[in-house]
């Protein structure tokens, strides 16, 4: 992510982030692009597939 | 006289047996807060005095044939995100540093009810995430083995404490291994119990579906006595699950000999590489534990990174969304590091905490099946002994993947014992994860291995 991508990033979230702190953000960016990456299987996932909001709990 | 260091079940055979006062104990402990605190930036706030009428009621009490149990007149401290009445709940930020709660958090009171002295309020990383910090109201904890060394986080002021003395057992929570980071790095018995198991309710949140609250101790007994206080249902909390609670101590009487055990050991040998230490250390853990007669066999799991993913997108928006108005009205009011770390939270889309959640289901039923046929899993807690505190990356909980947020996403009891220590001295430790519900299993083994090895003999020198 580009400091330029950053700043309007931060801007549209209303954060007034100090300046001298935008560079290390705006390069640790990557690590939630490759997140976010991990969480898509190749192909896609099956459009039934729910997400869990909590785990399930045993009966009684 | 009363030794630096007891074990919970240790005083409470001296307290039952009128060998040694609540009141002994309690000054005790106060007096090794005054020697030794000042180094170890443990608490951020003792409660002397509260702390001495608790122990003089606790006195009275079994003066009178009313002893309540191994927690009668124990002293312990709170992680400073339990809500506490009328006095100050921090979080450890200056966000919260006025927030004087009007009640006890659920846990708290169940605490006090089983008679328990609270000491005071123990240093957390800022809002149970961001840390080591040092532009906060409060210094972080510093670790008792080694004071130049990081304690881990975000339950440090808890890890710190109890493998000082300065209390005999404490509380944590555990939203991607605050409990059992700390436990490690300190060389505690730490355990986050189910998803749902302790009440929340009055805890200061990060993330709601990863948030679990959890006792830290020296010895997997202290965990079992503390568990049995905390653990139960609470309407309040709306995860809170009905279950019957089984007598954990009891529990531990049924060794370790036939439970199944799986060791995950690609995640620190390839996906989070563990120094030689740790390594070794837990070869010799699992060599332990085939010598009291489990089995142990590799099993493999989707690589380690899958899981942090899906945990830490999870935790970030969820924490982003508690924040996300103090955020915007004075952000400079938090410390860099928790600041910072939300700043990226907000980059994640509504997309993309979906799909975490989705794939959160998946990772769930992968470990249900990968234990069909076992009892435990165990795997590395750390990948190695603690460094130190000045060479935590703001970023570290993103890279390299973290080896307990696994047991976050699928809410399984999960605990850090303590398997040897490094040639300076510094404690190792391995983790022990059960079925959901099961956390009896887990305390059964770790106390097993406890008993089978030195490692719970060596403290801190101070």
């Amino acid at each position: 992510m580009t400091r330029q991508e950053l700043d309007a990033a931060l801007a549209r979230l209303g954060l007034d982030v100090p300046e001298r702190e935008r560079d290390d953000i705006a390069a640790a960016a990557h690590f939630i692009a490759e997140m976010a990456a991990r969480l898509r299987p190749p192909g896609g996932r099956d459009v039934s597939a729910e997400p869990a909001h909590v785990v399930r709990f045993p009966e009684g | 006289m009363v030794a630096d260091y007891l074990t919970i079940a240790e005083a409470a055979r001296l307290i039952e047996t009128r060998e040694l006062s609540p009141v002994e104990l309690v000054d005790s402990r106060l007096d090794r807060i005054a020697r030794l605190d000042d180094r170890l930036h443990s608490f951020i706030r003792v409660l002397a005095d509260e702390a001495r009428a608790a122990a003089r009621a606790a006195d009275a009490e079994i003066a009178a044939g009313k002893y309540r149990g191994p927690l009668h007149g124990i002293p312990i401290g709170l992680k400073d995100i339990y809500e506490t009445a009328g006095v100050a709940t921090t979080g450890h930020s200056k966000v919260m540093q006025d927030h004087v709660p009007k009640a006890d958090a659920f846990s708290v009171a169940k605490l006090r009810q089983a008679g328990a002295v609270v000491m005071g309020k123990l240093a957390t990383h800022e809002f149970a995430f961001g840390g080591p910090s040092f532009d906060l109201p409060w210094p972080p904890a510093r670790n008792p083995w080694d004071t130049s060394r990081f304690t881990g986080g975000s339950s440090s002021g808890t890890g710190a404490a109890v493998a000082a003395g300065l209390v005999l057992g404490g509380t944590g929570s555990d939203t991607g291994g605050s409990i059992r980071g700390p436990a490690a790095y300190c060389g505690l018995a730490g355990i986050k119990p189910t998803y749902g198991l302790i009440s929340r309710a009055g805890i200061l949140p990060l993330g709601f579906s990863l948030d679990h609250a959890g006792p830290m101790a020296w010895t997997a007994e202290d965990c079992a006595i503390l568990l049995q206080a905390l653990a139960g249902h609470d309407p309040a909390d709306p995860a809170s699950a009905k279950v019957p609670i089984p007598d954990y101590r009891a529990a531990l009487q049924s060794g370790a000999k036939g439970l199944r055990i799986g060791l995950i050991r690609h995640f620190y040998e390839r996906d989070n590489e563990a120094n030689a230490a740790t390594r070794q250390a837990i070869d010799g853990a699992a060599k332990t534990l085939e010598g009291l007669g489990c089995s142990v066999r590799d099993i493999t799991l989707s690589p380690l990174a899958d899981w942090a993913a899906c945990g830490v997108t999870i935790m970030l928006s969820e924490a982003y969304a508690i924040h996300e108005a103090n955020l915007r009205r004075r952000f400079t009011d938090y410390g860099e590091i928790f600041r910072d770390r939300m700043a990226l939270a907000g980059l994640i889309t509504a997309a993309d905490y979906v799909q975490a959640l989705r794939r959160r289901r998946e990772l769930v039923d992968e470990l249900d099946r990968a234990m069909a046929d076992l009892d435990l899993v165990m795997t590395a807690a750390a990948p190695s002994e603690a460094p130190p505190i000045d060479q935590v990356p703001k970023f570290t909980i993103m890279n390299p993947p973290s080896l307990t947020m696994p047991f976050n996403v699928t809410g399984s009891p999960a605990m850090s014992v303590c398997c040897g220590y490094t040639d300076a001295g510094l404690p190792l430790s391995f983790q022990i994860v059960g079925k959901r519900f099961q956390d009896a299993t887990v305390l059964r083994l770790a106390h097993a291995y406890e008993q089978a090895t030195p490692w719970r003999q060596n403290r801190p020198q101070l």
